[in-house]
């Protein structure tokens, strides 16, 4: 019985160990291939050789940063996700604060309604959006990006907020307000400091979210202008493009800042996440 | 004594007041944001569907439902409502049953002493990465020619597949790219909820002779219940919503066997100028997307009241 379940175990993780890598070779793939010639991607596509490496170096990324706006649009992607992600924490851990802390119903009727709007497509209600944005004269400008952003990523932050606070002991609010601190005091000396965990899973969520967003930049802004990653990505490599060095270039340029940002806040990301979103 | 209590009252009271006047301006900032830029626009869209109104010229009528009638009339409407449903379920089930499986041998701790948490950024890796790259990326896998899948097949002696040529196979690709891109999220979700399971089911369990299966069946898998519910909501949604993925490694082909509602509602407002069709179309998939959550959800629940 217990050697039964030993084998069960170690065949557990073997095959885990297996499906890892597999999962894991499209980006092992795209990472060396990006320091290979087009040839040398078909033909050898899991290996690198040191020659290789020293005959094609950085050429790869130096192409793409000469051909394409890459630091326009890695600069304009980030003010949009950078400024809407502080927006939607401070808005959301607010709302958060006063929905999971002060009990009532209009509150709670506005929860459950910032609940179901999380599931509206953005796609739908794109052409309307185009259509306000012209009116409010952000039409053009990251401005229309950004507000829309904050908007649109509101409802799960401030659902990630809820849940995470909801766990947090009513003792330390009572003891602040009983020394005399207001609600706003209580939110900034107490709450906050205790939210690392759940303003770091928003900002990857949201963040990233906001980072990789298509839609939202390829309709409000025109690539002239005011260039941004993700565009840039798929009119240069989107559907005719066979140069897969170039492509596989592009995509670890516009996917660094994200992964770094991921590797920096893991531990707290993984924290926050299942505090609020498991329960449900 | 009467005064006091009185005035105690009238203290909390005050209190009490003053909390709700916060809360409400903590409130304010997103209940504004939301309602110009998330409700507004949601209920033009409801308004414009009834319209047939092109999307540049000023003049706008109500037409009622025609637009809705003209959709089903529309070339391959029920192909692209198939593709749509087929694609969010296979998307669904297969991220589920993935990451379920992964998180149920990511917990337990095995005699080789994998590093768990590295484990779980690898498999976590592909969250990080936008709809455009993970198209882009599997687009290019996919070759027939040279793609790296097609030349690990012939490595392996097997035939090369015809990935994003024929209907069937093609939408089979873009599902597989859309579970690699989603199962690391569920996964994390997963590996809490089993964290969270008290161990001691497990012992009581084993010691009425219950096997591995029964304790898997009858405890794991109902204690999972709320993370379950979450994860099943959230790809489903994830799935219905998608637009460049599909779009990067098919664009929508071939024919249109992988167009999905959303490339359609894009291309009929955008492309083709027909906002009052695009908007009824955005109409059908937001009801589809509530109707099916609402419906999960009122199943999913209940399996967690009955535990």
């Amino acid at each position: 019985m217990r050697k039964a379940e030993k084998i069960r175990t170690v065949i557990g993780e073997i095959l885990l160990a297996i499906l890892t890598v597999i999962i894991f070779i499209p980006i092992y793939y795209f990472a060396i291939g990006a320091f290979k010639t087009r040839s040398d991607i078909v033909q050898h596509p899991l290996v690198i050789t040191i020659e290789g490496l020293k005959k094609v170096g950085f050429k790869n990324f130096a192409y793409v940063w000469g051909r394409t706006k890459v630091v326009e649009s890695l600069f304009n992607t980030a003010t949009i996700t950078f400024i809407s992600i502080i927006v939607v924490v401070i808005f959301a851990s607010l709302a958060g604060f006063a929905i999971a802390r002060v009990k009532r119903k209009a509150f709670e009727t506005f929860y459950a309604l910032l609940v179901a709007m999380m599931v509206i497509p953005f796609i739908g209600c794109l052409i309307p959006l185009v259509k306000q944005s012209v009116a409010i004269g952000t039409y053009g400008s990251i401005w229309a990006c950004i507000l829309i952003q904050i908007a649109w990523n509101l409802p799960f932050a401030t659902f990630l907020f809820v849940g995470f606070m909801g766990g947090i002991p009513k003792d330390l609010e009572e003891a602040a307000y009983i020394d005399g601190c207001s609600m706003l005091g209580t939110y900034f000396r107490i709450f906050l400091p205790l939210l690392t965990p759940v303003i770091s899973t928003c900002c990857i969520r949201c963040g990233v979210g906001i980072w990789n967003d298509f839609l939202v930049t390829s309709t409000m802004v025109n690539q002239v202008d005011a260039p941004t990653l993700m565009v840039s990505l798929y009119k240069f490599f989107g559907s005719r493009s066979t140069e897969y060095g170039y492509a596989f270039a592009g995509i670890i340029l516009s996917s660094i800042p994200m992964i770094t940002v991921f590797l920096l806040l893991q531990k707290n990301f993984i924290k926050g996440l299942t505090a609020g979103a498991v329960k449900g | 004594m009467n005064n006091s209590s009185q005035s105690t009252k009238k203290k909390t009271s005050t209190f009490e007041r003053s909390r709700t006047i916060t809360g409400a301006l903590f409130i304010l900032p997103t209940f504004v944001f939301v309602c110009i830029f998330v409700l507004w626009p949601l209920f033009q869209v409801f308004r414009y569907s009834m319209t047939d109104w092109n999307g540049i010229s000023a003049d706008m009528n109500f037409v009622g439902f025609e637009n809705f009638k003209a959709l089903t009339k529309l070339d391959g409407f029920w192909t692209m409502c198939r593709a749509t449903v087929i694609y969010a379920i296979g998307v669904m089930a297969l991220t589920i049953i993935s990451a379920f499986l992964m998180a149920l041998v990511l917990d337990k701790k095995g005699p080789l002493r994998i590093n768990r948490g590295l484990m779980r950024s690898l498999w976590f890796f592909p969250c990080l990465l936008s709809g455009t790259v993970i198209g882009i990326l599997w687009r290019i896998m996919y070759n027939y020619q040279n793609g790296i899948i097609n030349t690990l097949l012939k490595g392996a002696g097997l035939p090369k597949v015809n990935w994003l040529e024929s209907p069937n196979i093609a939408m089979v690709a873009v599902i597989i790219a859309s579970v690699w891109a989603s199962t690391g999220m569920c996964i994390i979700i997963f590996m809490a909820g089993l964290q969270s399971i008290d161990g001691s089911l497990y012992e009581a369990a084993s010691i009425d002779g219950a096997t591995g299966n029964q304790q898997l069946w009858y405890i794991t898998v109902p204690m999972m219940a709320p993370s379950i519910t979450i994860n099943v909501l959230t790809t489903t949604i994830a799935a219905f919503k998608m637009y460049e993925l599909p779009l990067n490694i098919t664009n929508g082909g071939p024919g249109k066997a992988t167009t999905l509602i959303t490339k359609n509602i894009y291309d009929l407002g955008f492309m083709s100028v027909k906002t009052g069709m695009g908007s009824a179309l955005s109409v059908v998939l937001i009801l589809i997307i509530t109707l099916i959550s609402l419906i999960q959800l009122v199943y999913l629940r209940k399996r967690e009241d009955i535990y």
